[in-house]
């Protein structure tokens, strides 16, 4: 990230450059920048405003303010006044740069077209092919990189962010760099490889290259406040706390930085719970309520894949938790890709909690067994893997774990596959990096999951462990497909593309028709014709049965089936939309219930239990599913849901702790249920049956 | 009936016990729940449903002192309301109790307060004109539609609780605290303290925790926030009984021992308010006795 925040400097020189050309305005751009230098902000943005509003047709003016905001942090006014310049010189090649510089850094492959366009408008203008050479590097291509960052040389041999390209192909390949050198003490440079370590999950190689762009640079403030946010990563939060000060209080105060003080600030809203192998950050308000299960998942995912990967951790993992997404999205910012639910920093977890989406939105053991997955495969392999494989095995984990879990074929990714846009193998890095359409990160990630599965399916889990192990020597893609597959990648694709079509072919062919039907036993629906919601749901969900949200087959025909009074029939066919990885909280409580009342006490727990993974924050769901656990008799059970459920202050707390005390005496804790009684009798002194139950623990007291 | 200790302000609120002790156990409760206009099938729908609903509710459970009235739909009519409420006003004593619940849109043009009705709407004003005919002691209103908030000042008068789904007019959204001021008389988890008594506050209590529960889980901006005038009151009125509490509000036999019980809840009412003051350990000893004691008056009651 760190180039992209701070690039505005080299735009600004370019434009120095042009400025000779325009002497009336730049007397006036030298006092503007003067201001700006200083660090009075203000002055600088009126002396633009003032230079601009003198000068309509001044498009060096509008690009060199556009480039104070730029530097300020506000790439949207930057962007106006860019676009501004443009409409008065279309071929002005700073503003086109600037233009290029703002897309790279959301890291949209439209970027280097307007970079091209630049050098049209201006072949000498080297900053162009170093933005050409970052992308391409970004992409895993650092053939192109290279080849970039030589066009920039030869134009400009001291270029210094070609320069740092060139280093950073070297070292990423783990091999000495003579380019390192050369950088000398222009700490940007090293800025620029510690950005191409980071986006590559190299760590702690990250900060050893921030460390040095500051011990060449020391006022660099844009690297004090990256590694600020590199070390906060990895969970060294004095030093971070440090570095982000720093940078804040010399004016770099970007939302990055000032967001990343002001998380650290609430970190005294959450409590950790620690174990000998695992760290859990969670929110006081939450932390009793989730604890159980998180710990649990935990535990489970940990000893899976010790025994899956054949490898141990030798340092614990620590999954911090945030109810409210934009602390979680402090630790994202600048990530390419989504990282949408969850991330990795090395043995670091940080996600979402299952309070931070609205219900049913989001599976969150799926996420952390995912985000687990990517804590062994980056310490199996030293951070040296391929983006696409530690996520395509990622998603086979969250199916592997239950095949309800992970994410559904979504109406976008069979729009991709009908669209044939699914990536080989060797380009499939491209996808999550720099997508080419809205969709492409989450198709990336299911084509990944599914080459994943692909591979298991094909050669055994066996595979994915040789491969893993190839990738650690930093081999590329390609040879390792080659070597350990025993194909050549074109094959490859074939052979996948193959099962792919086998897998939705009918879903991507009859999506069209798929759509249309849904729309009118919508409509049926609305009529009140349930023989005909019933007949004409179950003839087309085999269609397309991965589809579990809004709107989808399941419901339609299982309200059709209730409404007649045929419960057997609700009931089968939300089993089939359980069983698929149907996920809506209220649904499967509907279902839960029907399964209930017909005595089938045991899958109605099962149903209830999945809940537990998608919104655990629901009273009702424990309160059900504690009674349901007595009525079995599995106390034990019983107590943790109704443990959750009191920390959940529900409405009826003293209900709740009634519940609680009720568990406790029949899993023959008869202290606590005494406990939990006067609990439930402090709230509500005239509560019959906990009046009741206080007697019958009271012993000799009664 | 919400005790001290669900309001949170221990001693404070233990005149509400008394006021509870010295309501006539057999005066009637005349209750008139209006659904308003929906203006769209949806929202007509909706409002009848949760008519609807409160009516059942209200009708269940064989209560004899409940004087129900429902208009919804077409019948929801200015002149309907008006002859609704001055039939009230005909037949109430004072020691009765008044409950006006409205289902559905009202309006607020930052002076006047205003219930969407098929035809003519009615006014804030005009409203507390028609209910200050009434002679009924103890009277709620629950006005849960949009900009309610704003009828507050106009329906304001002693012993009037009043309970808006929003905070002022200008929360001009459609709402949805009436759904869940509807589960509230249903769900036995509302009777916080567990007394087989909902009363006005603790179903508002519960209606306003679902109502911000809903927002936040639909991660939506909340465009309601309801409140009421007077928790002492409303802690003091009692919308629903059920089970034996019926059953021994109707029965004269039973009053020693309610009187005996009611001693203890209060030592017990005194003790949480003495718990901030005392060591952890002394407050749950002899809070548990007292509970214990509690239980066994209670047996005695029921046996």
């Amino acid at each position: 990230m760190s180039w992209r925040r701070r690039n505005a400097t080299c735009v600004a020189c370019t434009v120095l450059l042009l400025a000779c050309a325009f002497s009336l305005a730049a007397q006036t751009i030298e006092r503007a920048e003067a201001l700006w230098k200083a660090h009075d902000y203000d002055g600088a943005n009126a002396a633009f405003k003032a230079l601009v509003a003198a000068q309509p047709k001044n498009a060096l003016a509008r690009v060199r303010w556009g480039n104070l905001f730029y530097e300020r942090f506000n790439a949207a006014e930057a962007g106006k006044l860019y676009e501004e310049a443009l409409g008065i010189d279309p071929k002005n090649a700073p503003a086109l740069l600037g233009e290029a510089q703002i897309l790279a850094d959301n890291y949209d492959p439209k970027a280097n077209d307007l970079a091209n366009k630049a050098l049209e408008s201006d072949p000498k203008l080297y900053q162009a092919h170093e933005l050409m050479a970052k992308t391409a590097l970004e992409d895993d291509n650092p053939k192109k990189a290279d080849s970039e960052a030589d066009a920039a040389l030869a134009i400009q041999s001291d270029a210094l962010e070609a320069i740092a390209v060139k280093a950073s192909i070297d070292l990423l390949a783990d091999k000495q760099s003579p380019w390192v050198a050369k950088i000398g003490n222009r700490g940007k440079g090293y800025e620029t490889i510690a950005h191409f370590y980071m986006i590559n999950r190299r760590y702690e190689d990250t900060i050893q290259y921030l460390h040095k762009a500051i011990a060449a640079t020391p006022d660099l403030w844009s690297a004090h406040s990256e590694l600020g946010i590199n070390l906060m990563r990895l969970g060294r939060e004095g030093e971070a706390r440090q570095e982000l000060q720093a940078a804040y209080d010399n004016h770099f105060r970007d939302s990055v930085t000032a967001n990343a003080l002001t998380l650290m600030d609430s970190y005294n809203k959450f409590v950790t719970t620690e174990t000998p192998t695992t760290a859990l950050r969670l929110n006081k308000k939450e932390a009793d309520a989730l604890r159980p299960y998180f710990q649990e998942e935990m535990q489970r995912a940990m000893a899976t894949y010790e025994k899956k990967y054949k490898f141990k951790l030798n340092k614990p993992v620590q999954v911090e938790v945030y109810p409210d997404h934009e602390d979680f999205a402090v630790r994202t910012q600048g990530l390419p890709g989504l990282g949408a639910l969850g991330v990795t920093f090395d043995n670091y977890i940080a996600m979402d909690s299952p309070s931070g989406r609205p219900p049913g939105e989001f599976h969150w053991a799926s996420t952390l067994w995912h985000e687990m997955s990517h804590v062994y495969v980056i310490a199996m392999t030293n951070d040296r893997v391929p983006r696409w494989f530690t996520e395509g095995l990622a998603v086979h984990e969250e199916t592997a774990a239950s095949p309800d879990w992970g994410d559904r074929v979504s109406p976008e990714i069979l729009a991709a596959i009908r669209d044939k846009k699914l990536l080989p193998i060797a380009e499939i890095d491209r996808g999550f990096v720099h997508p080419t359409y809205p969709a492409q990160v989450i198709v990336s990630y299911y084509e990944a999951g599914k080459i994943c599965d692909f591979i298991v399916q094909k050669w055994g889990d066996q595979k994915i462990l040789d491969m893993i192990h190839e990738f650690a020597k930093n081999r590329p893609t390609v040879d390792v497909i080659k070597e350990q597959l025993g194909m050549e990648p074109e094959a490859f694709d074939k052979e996948f593309l193959a099962m792919i079509d086998k897998e939705t072919g009918k879903a991507v062919a009859g999506f069209a028709d798929w759509t249309k039907q849904v729309r009118e036993i919508s409509q049926l629906a609305k009529e009140g014709k349930n023989d005909e919601v019933i007949a004409k749901g179950r003839a087309i969900e085999g269609n397309y049965p991965d589809y579990v949200e809004a709107g989808n087959v399941y419901n339609f025909v299982a309200e059709a089936c209730l409404t007649k009074g045929d419960k057997a029939c609700a009931m089968d066919e939300w089993g089939r939309y359980s069983k698929i990885g149907g996920r809506d909280p209220e649904t499967m409580k509907k279902y839960a219930k029907l399964l209930q009342d017909a005595g089938k006490l045991k899958e109605a727990e099962a149903a209830l239990e999945r809940m537990n993974f998608i919104y655990p924050i629901d009273p009702e769901l424990h309160e059900r599913l504690g009674n349901m656990l007595m009525q079995t008799g599995d106390a034990k059970g019983a107590v943790r849901e109704f443990q959750v459920l009191v920390a959940l202050h529900p409405i009826d707390a003293a209900g709740s702790h009634y519940n609680l005390a009720k568990a406790f005496q029949a899993a023959g804790q008869k202290d606590q249920a005494r406990e939990e009684a006067v609990n439930a009798l402090e709230a509500a002194p005239n509560y019959k049956p906990a009046q009741k139950l206080l007697l019958e623990v009271s012993g000799d007291e009664k | 009936m919400a005790s001290p200790a669900q309001m949170g302000c221990g001693l404070k609120f233990l005149p509400v016990l008394l006021v509870l002790a010295l309501t006539p156990a057999f005066a009637s409760t005349y209750i008139v729940t209006v659904a308003g206009l929906g203006g769209e099938p949806d929202y007509e729908q909706r409002f009848t449903m949760l008519a609807n609903d409160v009516d059942k509710i209200l009708r269940t459970g064989g209560q004899t002192d409940r004087i129900v009235e429902t208009l919804k739909g077409p019948d929801a009519t200015r002149v309907k309301v008006e002859a609704a409420l001055n039939k009230v006003a005909g037949q109430a004593k004072a020691q009765d109790a008044f409950v006006l619940m409205m289902i559905g849109h009202g309006t607020f043009d930052g002076m006047e307060y205003k219930f969407n009705l098929p035809g003519p709407d009615i006014s804030g004003a005009e409203l507390a004109a028609l209910l200050n005919k009434i002679p009924a002691g103890r009277q709620l209103v629950v006005d849960m539609t949009s900009a309610s908030g704003g009828a507050v000042n106009a329906l304001k008068k002693d012993n009037r609780t009043i309970i808006t789904a929003t905070k002022s007019g200008s929360e001009k959204n459609a709402t949805v605290f009436a759904r869940f001021w509807v589960e509230a008389l249903r769900d036995p988890a509302a009777d916080a303290d567990k007394n087989e008594v909902i009363s006005a506050l603790e179903a508002f209590q519960y209606a306003e925790k679902k109502t911000a529960q809903f927002y936040s889980e639909q991660k939506h901006l909340a465009t309601e926030h309801s409140q009421v005038d007077d928790q002492q009151h409303a802690a003091a009125f009692p919308l629903l009984r059920f089970g034996s509490a019926a059953a021994v509000a109707n029965d004269p036999a039973k009053r020693d021992l309610v009187a005996k019980r009611e001693d203890i809840e209060n030592k017990i009412d005194a003790l949480k308010y003495q718990k901030s003051l005392m060591a952890p350990d002394d407050y749950k000893r002899q809070l548990t006795q007292l509970l214990i004691e509690l239980a066994k008056a209670q047996e005695a009651i029921d046996k």
